[in-house]
């Protein structure tokens, strides 16, 4: 058995039936094995969207997803694809080819130190220099990635490895054992009393959730919590969907891009259960601020706690399980009517942005489109203004909101809302992204063609990078620099160019029609919705 | 306020640059990094002492901690541990300061490995504190170059 052939065994033991990839010379014999396989591989059109791909097929399937680069330029430009991961905790594992291990060190064509160039990027890395330590590589590599804080792992094998024969007998690991790894968490029982307490003792608790909830599976767990005791729930923005929109205890997204009233909200709690989150800059600008309540935080990754803020109770373990054995504990908020309270500031806070009525308001497009779309539905929200005002008016129902809240790489909702359609077929999927990230990764638009994909794109068309510009207008005095896209390329052939059909939405009356059509059209469709580069954020 | 932390790594290719690349990358301070073998050849020890507030001190543990080929982290104190470093020097001398080299040699303990005709080689290890204050006792005479192995630690 060769390498090659041994790293074919070794994805299907781990259920793998997908690839995101593109091949190159380095990587071409385990293409070869892929040939004689039943694994599928989606060719995609740059590196970095093999792994966005693979990002959104991982979160939507909750399974460790595979991508595959050749050496050189091939691995270098997955790298922003690994940081992506990396800061939004999202498990993959990323096999790069590599020159021959006889040629390492030796700057010969296409070689790149890809271990040493994503070592701040990835949970870990491996050079595997013989092929029989290519099966307990693997069993490692997704193991690490899949368990404790989820996070993206790289094997890094140079091509004579995958083209050599293994001398022992293929076995795939039933095991781990790294010495230096134990990421099951036995939960503290003292700690967890002393959460118990607190929250006994507090009257305006106030749970703060973030993605690491949705990467543990622990939605329907927090929801029930928060239910049986009448505690209100904010959510950063990788925690959308934790709890619907509507829900009588969701008061919202917190932080600098999100509800003034989730603002108002932590600011008026006396105790803070911070879950699955890390205190972002974005999320609390001022952590400082925080430590004048009390601050429960509950995360898999002991790391987190106490890195940006220092917590009154640190409680760390895999969150579902934090929290079945809190709906045990004998806790009874003292205030019921706490989560009235903010019922009534949610009424009184008052948007006072302003919207231009040129052209489309984004927040009636979000709106609109929140209505129109299945409950279940992925919302796939790119980086910049459509982001943000993707998050502000989504009405969350029992879907999912898929977007990079960590590293904010323009260009993801395209190759990631592919991902996240083959992971769930037949399921509606929405990518909105603006004219600025779209250019980004247009290009994909030929994979989902060539795999009869069937997304709706809808970009919101301001001809200009528009945060940058909103930037560039709160702390610049308006010197508008580098941020004109002008009025390129013409949609309608980019949408003729792939095969979708056409939509263009130019004012506020159009938006329902317009969003029906395309809703509607059995074929993958872009929508173009122009928006007054006036209108901002903030 | 200062940190010691006794490491034990997996000794393997790479992972000396990735524990430094940790300090590095977080903006943490390394004062001195002593790594060699232990009596397990997989395993290697690494003394790292570092300098910083509090919470730098306590995420340097978990950052460390969190390094899959990190197998274990222990952080010593000054008081319940003993450190040692040990240093090399070349310190030039006269026919005039001679005698009080050698004199401050037994004094402090150092070992004089090679007396040339300019110069003496010296071997001193000590506390940490000890060798600052021994360096600084043999600066006068000139030194001409140094070598030091960086703290190492043990708990008592």
């Amino acid at each position: 058995m060769t390498g090659a052939q041994a790293m074919i065994k070794c994805l299907e033991a781990e259920g793998v039936t997908r690839v995101f990839g593109y091949p190159g010379v380095a990587i071409a014999p385990f293409y070869e094995g892929l040939y004689n396989s039943d694994i599928e591989h989606v060719l995609v059109r740059q590196e970095q969207n093999a792994g966005h791909a693979a990002s959104g097929y991982a979160r939507m399937s909750r399974k460790t997803a595979v991508c595959v680069v050749t050496s050189g330029p091939g691995a270098t430009n997955l790298i922003t694809a690994l940081a992506t991961a990396y800061a939004d905790s999202i498990p993959l594992v990323a096999i790069s080819g590599q020159v021959s291990s006889k040629q390492l060190g030796r700057d010969v064509f296409q070689e790149a130190d890809m271990r040493g160039a994503t070592r701040s990027f990835v949970k870990y890395s491996f050079l595997v220099k013989d092929p029989d330590d290519i099966p307990r590589a693997f069993k490692e590599a997704f193991y690490i990635a899949s368990t404790g804080r989820k996070g993206p792992v790289l094997i890094d094998i140079p091509m004579d490895v995958q083209s050599a024969t293994l001398k022992k007998q293929f076995v795939y690991p039933e095991q781990v054992l790294i010495r230096g790894y134990k990421p099951e968490i036995k939960i503290n029982r003292i700690q967890l009393r002393k959460v118990a307490n607190l929250l006994n003792q507090s009257e305006r608790p106030l749970i703060c959730a973030g993605g690491g909830v949705i990467l543990s599976n622990g939605e329907e767990i927090i929801r029930e919590f928060c239910e049986k005791f009448n505690i209100p729930l904010v959510h950063t923005m990788m925690g959308m969907g934790v709890m619907p929109k509507r829900h009588p205890l969701n008061f919202g997204m917190l932080g600098n891009n999100g509800k003034p009233y989730a603002n108002k909200a932590v600011g008026k709690a006396d105790l803070l259960v911070v879950v699955g989150a890390r205190i972002a800059d974005r999320t609390i600008p001022k952590p400082e601020n925080l430590t004048r309540r009390s601050v429960i935080h509950i995360d898999i990754d002991t790391a987190e706690i106490g890195k940006n803020m220092g917590p009154t109770i640190p409680l760390v373990g895999d969150l579902r399980e934090v929290f079945s054995l809190l709906l045990n504990e004998e806790i009874s908020v003292k205030s019921s009517k706490w989560a009235d309270e903010l019922e009534v500031v949610k009424h009184e806070t008052v948007d006072t942005r302003e919207f231009s009525d040129r052209f489309v308001n984004p927040n009636t497009l979000v709106q609109t489109l929140s209505e129109k779309l299945d409950d279940d539905a992925i919302y796939v929200a790119d980086v910049g203004q459509n982001q943000l005002w993707s998050a502000d008016n989504y009405v969350m129902k029992e879907g999912r909101f898929l977007t990079t809240g960590g590293m904010g790489t323009m260009g993801y909702s395209i190759p990631a809302a592919i991902g996240a359609m083959m992971a769930c077929p037949g399921r509606q999927t929405v990518a909105v992204t603006g004219d600025g990230a779209f250019q980004m990764s247009m290009s994909e638009l030929a994979t989902m063609k060539a795999n009869d994909v069937k997304l709706k794109v809808i970009i919101m068309k301001n001809d200009n990078l528009g945060l940058v510009r909103e930037y560039q207008h709160s702390l610049y005095d308006g010197h508008y620099m580098g941020v004109g896209l002008g009025d390129w390329p013409r949609y309608d052939k980019v949408a003729e160019a792939y095969g979708m059909s056409y939509y263009e939405c130019d004012s506020n009356d159009d938006i329902d029609d317009k969003l029906d059509t395309l809703l509607s059209d059995p074929e993958a469709g872009l929508l173009v919705c122009r928006v007054d580069e006036e209108n901002r954020v903030k | 306020m200062k940190g010691i932390f006794s490491v034990l790594v997996e000794n393997r290719d790479g992972v000396l640059s990735a524990v430094s690349g940790l300090f590095a990358r977080r903006g943490f301070n390394i004062d001195t990094l002593a790594v060699g073998e232990t009596d397990d050849h997989e395993i290697s020890s690494m003394t790292i002492t570092s300098t910083g507030d509090q919470r730098t001190i306590d995420q340097i543990e978990k950052q460390l901690n969190k390094n899959v080929d990190v197998i274990k982290v222990r952080r010593l104190t000054e008081a319940r541990s003993v450190c040692l470093e040990m240093i090399l020097t070349k310190v030039s001398y006269s026919a005039t300061t001679r005698s009080s080299l050698i004199e401050t040699c037994q004094m402090c303990g150092a070992k004089i490995i090679k007396a040339a005709p300019k110069y003496m080689l010296l071997e001193f290890h000590a506390d940490p504190e000890a060798v600052e204050d021994f360096i600084q006792l043999v600066r006068p005479y000139g030194i001409i170059e140094i070598q030091r192995t960086g703290t190492i630690a043990m708990e008592k």
